[in-house]
């Protein structure tokens, strides 16, 4: 159901919620600023993302609507990950999605919050929200078609003023 | 905190990080409860109890023969998304690991 961890520099505290989507909060000693540099600073991020496997940061854009790419290479296989930033708020917030190669289109939306515990410490929070296939199945089956046929026919009607 | 819904219980089971490495574990060979409990530099009891869940959500059966326990995966197989999910979720967390071990080690350098 829930494991959590008294919150100490080290320990996360993992929590469930709904049965897709996944919160890891931890607290580690270090000033927000410092934190906000190590995920946004591409130099700093190759030195801790890749968990000590080689990194190439091919795209790395923190702005709404920037993409990034990171590709690991462990024992002689490569593994790309990637995404877009939906919000990035300095110091405070990013938002991005989130999708491994090996499994196309299962996207995962991350929000990771940065909270200034004052005493040099900083509470990292993070919310993955899985889009499932399930999700994917429910959406074209409850109005997503409806949103689409809407789509055309706004589209009918710009083509027939144009004509 | 958290508002729960219904949870999958192979989703739950697979929460716990020890859990998720007990079920990589077991994908390369069964093991008995002693040997887990070794691999992990766990109590017995405290395995005991992980092997339990696993159990329950039926990722894992179990076995008696003489006094030892083995351990296999089955007969429940996740599926490749919530298999996804545990990945994910297992980077997630050595990630932040990562991150914060960087932040240790690079304390006191120019900002």
């Amino acid at each position: 159901m829930t494991t959590s961890a008294a919150q100490q520099p080290g320990k996360a505290t993992v929590t469930l919620s709904g049965d897709r989507e996944i919160r890891i909060e931890r607290i580690v000693n270090a000033p927000r600023d410092r934190v906000w540099k190590a995920l946004t600073d591409p130099t700093l991020i190759a030195q801790w993302w890749g968990r000590g496997n080689t990194l190439d940061i091919e795209k790395h854009e923190p702005v709404r609507g920037g993409h990034w790419r990171y590709v690991e290479h462990a024992h002689g296989e490569t593994h790309g990950f990637e995404g877009r930033f939906a919000e990035v708020v300095p110091q405070e917030k990013i938002v991005c999605t989130f999708e491994w190669d090996g499994m196309p289109g299962h996207v995962a939306l991350q929000t990771l919050t940065l909270e200034d515990l004052g005493d040099g410490r900083t509470r990292i929070s993070t919310v993955s929200l899985f889009h499932t296939g399930t999700d994917r199945d429910g959406m074209v089956s409850s109005g997503m078609e409806g949103g689409m046929n809407e789509s055309y026919a706004a589209l009918d009607r710009v083509l027939a003023s144009m004509s | 905190m958290v508002q729960y819904r219904a949870l999958d219980a192979a989703f739950a089971a697979i929460a716990d990080d020890t859990r998720r490495r007990v079920l990589e574990r077991l994908g390369r060979g069964d093991a008995t409860i002693t040997e887990l409990a070794t691999a992990f530099d766990m109590t017995l009891t405290g395995m005991k109890k992980h092997v339990r869940v696993l159990e329950d959500a039926r990722l894992v059966s179990t076995e008696k023969i003489g006094r030892v326990r083995y351990c296999r995966l089955g007969p429940r197989r996740l599926d490749d998304e919530t298999a996804w999910i545990a990945k994910y979720h297992t980077m997630l967390d050595a990630r932040l690991d990562r991150l914060e071990a960087f932040l240790e080690r690079t304390k006191g350098d120019a900002p």
